[in-house]
């Protein structure tokens, strides 16, 4: 009974991430107006913003699934934070790859050592780094233990190096095209803020619908490990 | 007072064995003055930006050599399972972690003390007085290194294809104290006032003090099973 | 010291270890833990030494959960052979070393200990060029200078001659009678139906004979006599 109210909500989390989407798409590629600087290529902005906080939100659930794991022993923590870091090393792949979209016209480059940018991609090593460091130890509790470890030490590092980045951008260059503490545009229609909110709640059901799943994953695993288990007792 | 006591046993324990068996320093210095060469066939360093180039080459040097001794720090303990032994014993496992790092320290620290001069010397740079500067950058970068290390190291130990990876996890999570260091000695060497190198410093010192105080905190989860 | 095992399960991927394991060890016990090569021997005694985390169940030291923490204060040993020795440190530095993190007497009589191992003429030898039998009087020398109150030892017979033999087991037979508790995990059945004073027979994780030597010597010998591998001695 209980797994079927919970397929039927995630069906409907599922049914609404895609009616979001459509009317995100919608406001932020019609309704909102063309910036007056950049044109049409600011629309990429309303899955940019979206998806990078997306991403820091999957690191931050990693970071507290790591804490109560240490914690609590249960596996299901571990469980959710793997399944984070999975989603968020997509999140944040996709939004390096959209801001290279956007910073090829604007900038003239697909690349640039700007604080965000270089913040952005250390990340995606770092939770790289913890989903192969997963893959690679054998023992379950093991790579629980570790990838644990791995997930605080890495989400505390974040901060670090956003101000060691940021005060080497700052101290030694030019600010860059991008200021770091300035949005790229300067007068924002109510339409732009309208379209961008929807995406970002287009977005954040995605993200956990997308969780969901990969929770669901994760538990049958452990289920059909159990049951081999129980099975050989 | 025992945590201390303790810990500086295991630094001796490791001093010992590393003279005995020969395995880390020998090659780490090897390695730093090879790599010196290389840099030098692969930029062609002239003497004009020498002193410019010096932070990072030096730093790189100092992470290549680092990461190879960090592949041989537990190795004594995986022989005959001694890390075991040191588990079951009445000792702090803060004190182990700190005895490694520091071993690891010293390691690397010897290694500076030769590679900086050596790059000195072979590239020409004349700004001898602020090599001890560049040393003290070096050695406070170093900390930080070792510290992660050591923690990325002990959490691998029973991973596949430990050698790949441990580079894989340390790298990026060691930036912040790259960064600092090298704008560090960058300051340093341009004779830069104080007020812009000072920051970095006092950064790397926190890094450091970050770095440590969550070692300490995790390396009980480390070591455990 | 007592030690409560309670419905303890360890289990490795898809496989079970230890399942549900139920014994109480008290002090002064010396029991033998048999069984087939793969029954779990090994598991249960990094266990006891807090070295391995129970997938399940849990073990009391005198009421209180036991871990690695508990472990470490009353001091629990380990002896098998050949390991937890510095090859390149020598027998002397060994003892030692584990002395000072220990917190011993520094004055503890180190000399003593090597010569009473049949090892004073190795005193500073590496212990990498030592024999497996020699690693192992080492080992004996190690524990009897720490005294551990939990002695678990680790298929020792394999690589001891005669006397070693005789030391080991006079120096288990001096653990149990000062109050200590000893736990050795053997495939010789025969020289641990000897010296134990009670048997526990271990098959795939589960314990499947678990009696004092005094209670019923039939069936100690006919359970211990169905789990020894062929052509070994039995005691008549």
């Amino acid at each position: 009974m209980a797994t079927k109210e919970l397929k039927r909500s995630r069906g409907i989390l599922g049914s609404l991430t895609l009616v979001f989407i459509a009317v995100g798409l919608y406001f932020g590629l019609v309704k909102a107006p063309p910036d007056a600087n950049q044109g049409d290529l600011q629309r990429i902005m309303y899955l940019h913003i979206p998806s990078i906080l997306t991403a820091y939100l999957s690191f931050f659930i990693v970071f507290v699934g790591s804490c109560m794991y240490l914690w609590k022993r249960e596996q299901r923590d571990d469980i959710l934070a793997r399944s984070a870091a999975e989603i968020g090393v997509v999140f944040t792949a996709l939004t390096i790859i959209e801001g290279s979209i956007w910073g090829r016209p604007t900038w003239g480059v697909w690349w640039t050592w700007d604080a965000r940018l270089t913040l952005t991609a250390i990340l995606l090593i770092i939770f790289a780094g913890y989903l192969m460091l997963r893959s690679l130890i054998e023992d379950e509790e093991r790579g629980a233990v570790a990838g644990a470890v791995l997930g605080i030490i890495g989400f505390l590092d974040i901060p670090l190096i956003h101000m060691s980045v940021y005060w080497w951008r700052t101290l030694h260059q030019p600010p860059s095209i991008l200021r770091p503490d300035k949005a790229p545009w300067e007068n924002v229609h109510p339409a732009m803020l309208t379209a961008l909110a929807l995406n970002f709640v287009a977005f954040m059901l995605l993200y956990f619908y997308l969780l969901s799943l990969r929770i669901r994953v994760g538990e049958s695993e452990a289920k059909a490990q159990r049951a081999v288990l129980e099975g050989t007792a | 007072m025992a945590f201390l006591r303790q810990a500086a046993w295991l630094l001796w324990k490791d001093l010992l064995l590393e003279l005995r068996r020969r395995e880390s320093l020998i090659a780490m210095f090897f390695f730093g003055a090879l790599l010196l060469f290389i840099f030098n066939f692969a930029l062609d360093v002239e003497r004009a930006k020498a002193t410019e180039m010096a932070p990072g080459l030096l730093w790189l040097a100092v992470v290549f050599c680092g990461t190879l001794g960090l592949m041989q720090l537990f190795q004594p303990e995986r022989e005959n399972h001694c890390l075991e032994a040191l588990l079951i014993a009445p000792v702090d496992r803060a004190a182990i972690f700190v005895a490694k790092a520091c071993f690891n320290l010293l390691l690397m620290a010897l290694v500076e003390i030769v590679v900086f001069p050596l790059y000195w010397v072979l590239f020409s740079v004349t700004a001898w007085d602020r090599l001890p500067l560049v040393f003290l950058y070096g050695l406070l970068g170093t900390v930080g290194f070792s510290v992660l290390g050591t923690l990325f190291s002990a959490l691998t130990l029973s991973a596949r294809g430990r050698e790949i990876l441990l580079p894989l996890l340390i790298l990026p999570l060691i930036i912040p104290i790259v960064l600092a260091t090298i704008r560090g000695m960058d300051a340093i060497l341009r004779n830069a006032e104080l007020a812009e190198s000072l920051p970095w410093l006092n950064m790397l010192i926190a890094f450091d003090v970050i770095f440590l105080t969550a070692g300490i905190l995790v390396f009980d989860w480390v070591v455990e099973t | 010291m007592h030690l409560q095992i309670r419905r303890l399960s360890k289990a490795y991927g898809t496989a079970w270890a230890l399942r549900d394991i139920d014994l109480q060890l008290g002090s002064g016990e010396c029991i033998a833990l048999l069984g087939p090569n793969g029954a779990g021997k090994t598991t249960l005694i990094k266990t006891l030494a807090g070295l391995v985390r129970p997938t399940s169940g849990e073990i009391l030291l005198d009421g209180v959960k036991h871990s690695g923490e508990t472990a470490r204060r009353i001091g629990i040993g380990i002896l098998a052979p050949g390991d937890h020795l510095y090859d390149q440190l020598t027998a002397e530095e060994n003892l030692k070393l584990f002395l000072a993190l220990y917190g011993g007497d520094k004055r503890a009589p180190i000399g003593d200990a090597l010569a009473s191992a049949g090892l004073a003429d190795w005193a500073h030898e590496y212990v990498g060029a030592f024999s497996s039998g020699m690693k192992c009087r080492l080992s004996i020398a190690k524990w009897r200078l720490l005294d551990p109150r939990l002695l678990l030892v680790d298929e020792p017979y394999g690589v001891l001659d005669g006397a070693g033999v005789k030391l080991l087991e006079s120096y288990l037979s001096d653990v149990c009678r000062s109050g200590g508790l000893v736990v050795i995990a053997t495939h010789d059945v025969g020289r641990a139906a000897a010296l134990c004073s009670r048997a526990v027979i271990l098959k795939r994780g589960r314990v499947v004979f678990d009696e004092a030597k005094h209670a019923s010597w039939d069936s100690f010998f006919c359970a211990v006599g169905e789990f020894a591998p062929r052509g070994e001695a039995w005691p008549s």
